[in-house]
């Protein structure tokens, strides 16, 4: 018998049995629905980080803290344990200073090491109008940004600013486009006055050089308003040049001279007692956890598959006994034990097929209408957390075909071994 | 040509064992109609199995054209039956819920005839039964008589050159039993085929060819034959015509009377 006309007859046994054949295969589909919802969601989520982790580092810069000493007994007190500076929190954590910035420049490969200057500024404001807490971060050319209006190519001189969206309208201007070129005013405390009977206060002038979006994939520097690095020392220098904590600082980047170094200048850190961490390491951390996600939902998703397993053995065992007289017809007629024992797995894998389809196909129409909704709620900018990807969906349903053809084996054996004396013998 | 020697048939083991079929040995020439006559459980239907090589009797040998189909390897005797063998049933075995075209194109597709011949294939049967203009009607819309008409398309598109009929009127009123006879003896008639029909009808015997009355899984008599195609043991169990009803009557009284 031909393969062809195997797998027609099997099709047609099934829309005899319509019901049986929908029920069976909506039980697949639950499994398919699953598994493809939650790969969408894998894949859609780990473009979405990369693309985060992407616009927002480097591949040549290496972030760093220094190593939390960790402590198993009481230590002594010693009244020049310097590079220590309360953290805030009631405990005090290790600082890098600028020796051991110098110290890290020696190191072969390293370009140059930024801390992270993070000036704590008072206020920003454009001319006439109110004052609005800002937080300044430094601007980085690796770093993607979305512009509402103007842009940067290259670095950012010394005297520009770059506002986010959120600024335009507080700040007095008509639209993003208006407010490049306008100068802006930041003011700043000169902390070692603070106590003086009148502390010493600066305004730094910058003119707007673009206007960022409220971008989805924007997380250090989102709310930040981005200065250049020198720019961002004058005014670190400013504020905090004379307190115990000047020269001090939590985090700085390394940058390597080359992207295939940045694994072994980050072990030489390492070594050094510091944790170091590349861009890839990033990514590493973001996406194990959507790993984990997205293992438990495919979890889900096989369990919904092995049960619909026994659905398909259990119809497929009643269908052989309800069509006992039909087979033994078939074989008295010649057909072979192989033949029919690939009639009833062909049978399987059409329910397989249908269940994979109507799963995949339901999970695919669910998934692009929540599609902007679910962007709406996480404020995701213009990121879609699902991406269905056809040549996955089409692995997920030649999967379910193949997983429901070996369901479909035991029936189909009984089938294959049935007497056809006895399944003809007339009642 | 179809030779049948020493075929023995047995169900159980030991002391339960029971003796379906006791060394039947008759030969049956190509194109010959033959009815196999018994009441149930005599062995008629059993006999037809071993002929069909559906049941594989442990001792004898069943010769179609100079091949023992016994000892043919399943496969063999699957493409065997695909190809040079036919079956119809009392109770049709026709898929209700498929068109009759569907139905008669089986042993097509299951011999693997060219998709392309079949379609021809298929209508040549159903003229053959009257049913041309039932071609895409379902199977469950038909009569009893035309279901059984279609059983004999189905089993004829093919082109068999054995025919098996286990009681095919059975289930039919005597016209339209009388219909499908007909249609039974014409494509034998026409195509040479052998025609076994298994009955426990005098008259639907009597149309046949050659006779073989089966009791207690032995031949009790054998008519239409010439003495060639016996055995020496069974040429006194050939009869002339007219003589096999008494004897069959006499067999039948002794089996009631046992059984009593």
């Amino acid at each position: 018998m031909k393969i062809s006309d195997t797998i027609r007859r099997a099709g047609r046994s099934l829309r005899q049995a319509k019901a049986r054949t929908l029920l069976t295969s909506l039980a697949i589909g639950v499994g398919a629905f699953t598994i493809t919802l939650s790969l969408a969601g894998g894949q859609g989520g780990r473009e979405y980080t990369d693309a985060i982790v992407k616009a927002n580092t480097d591949v040549n810069e290496i972030s760093l803290t220094k190593k939390v000493p960790v402590t198993t007994s009481i230590q002594e007190y010693s009244p020049d344990a310097a590079g220590m500076t309360t953290d805030g929190f009631g405990g005090s954590l290790p600082t890098i200073t600028n020796k051991d910035i110098e110290d890290m420049l020696k190191i072969d490969g390293v370009e140059s090491v930024t801390p992270n200057y993070a000036p704590s500024v008072n206020y920003i404001t454009a001319e006439g109008k109110k004052k609005f807490v800002a937080t300044i971060s430094t601007f980085s050319p690796s770093v993607t940004l979305d512009f509402k209006a103007g842009s940067v190519s290259g670095n950012l001189k010394d005297d520009e600013i770059i506002l986010t969206e959120d600024y335009v309208e507080v700040l007095g201007f008509a639209n993003a486009a208006d407010a490049v070129g306008k100068k802006i005013e930041i003011n700043a405390t000169k902390l070692s006055t603070t106590f003086a009977a009148q502390p010493e206060t600066k305004d730094f002038v910058y003119t707007v050089k673009g206007v960022s979006d409220a971008s989805g994939l924007a997380f250090r520097s989102q709310g930040s308003l981005l200065i250049s690095s020198d720019a961002a020392k004058e005014m670190y220098t400013y504020i905090n040049e004379g307190t115990s904590a000047y020269g001090q600082f939590f985090l700085a980047a390394v940058r390597v001279k080359d992207a295939s170094q940045a694994e072994a200048i980050k072990t030489i850190l390492n070594d050094k007692g510091y944790d170091a961490q590349t861009a890839a390491d990033v990514l590493g951390t973001v996406n194990t956890f959507i790993n984990v996600l997205l293992g438990i939902l495919l979890g889900f998703g096989a369990l919904a598959v092995l049960t619909s397993v026994f659905g398909i053995i259990n119809t497929q065992y009643i269908s052989v006994l309800e069509r006992t007289q039909q087979i033994g017809l078939m074989k008295a007629l010649g057909m072979s034990a192989r033949d029919v024992g690939r009639l009833f797995k062909f049978e399987a894998a059409w329910v397989g097929f249908l269940g994979g389809a109507i799963g995949s196909g339901l999970a695919f129409i669910v998934g692009t209408i929540a599609n902007p909704f679910i962007t709406d709620a996480l404020k995701l900018g213009n990121i879609y957390l699902l991406k269905f990807d056809p040549i996955q969906i089409a692995i997920v349903v030649i999967g379910l075909m193949l997983i429901s053809v070996a369901a479909g084996i035991f029936p189909a054996r009984k089938a294959s071994r049935l007497d056809p004396i006895e399944a003809l013998r007339t009642e | 040509m179809i030779e049948i020697k020493g075929v023995t048939k047995t169900y159980g083991k030991k002391q339960n064992a029971f003796l379906a079929l006791d060394d039947i040995n008759f030969t049956i020439p190509t194109g010959t109609t033959v009815a196999i006559i018994g009441k149930s459980g005599s062995g008629k239907s059993t006999l037809m199995h071993a002929i069909s090589g559906l049941d594989r009797p442990e001792v004898g040998e069943v010769i179609i054209d100079g091949e023992n189909i016994l000892t043919l390897k399943q496969r063999k005797i699957d493409a065997f039956r695909a190809s040079k063998m036919s079956f119809i049933f009392q109770s049709f075995f026709i898929q209700p819920n498929e068109t009759c075209y569907d139905n008669v194109v089986l042993p097509l597709e299951i011999a693997g005839v060219p998709r392309g011949q079949r379609r021809a294939k298929v209508e040549a049967a159903l003229a053959a039964v009257e049913l041309t203009d039932k071609i895409r009607k379902k199977a469950s819309t038909l009569s009893g008589g035309q279901k059984q008409r279609l059983a004999i398309a189905r089993a004829i598109v093919n082109e068999p050159e054995i025919l098996f009929a286990d009681e095919p009127t059975g289930n039919l009123d005597s016209t339209t039993g009388g219909i499908v006879e007909d249609f039974l003896f014409n494509y034998s008639k026409k195509n040479n085929a052998t025609l076994i029909v298994v009955t426990h009808d005098q008259e639907l015997a009597d149309k046949c060819d050659a006779q073989v009355v089966i009791v207690d899984g032995k031949i009790a008599s054998i008519t239409g034959f010439k003495k060639t195609t016996l055995k020496a043991k069974d040429e006194e169990k050939l009869l002339e015509p007219g003589e096999e009803e008494e004897l069959l009557e006499a067999t039948n009284e002794r089996h009631d009377g046992g059984a009593a």
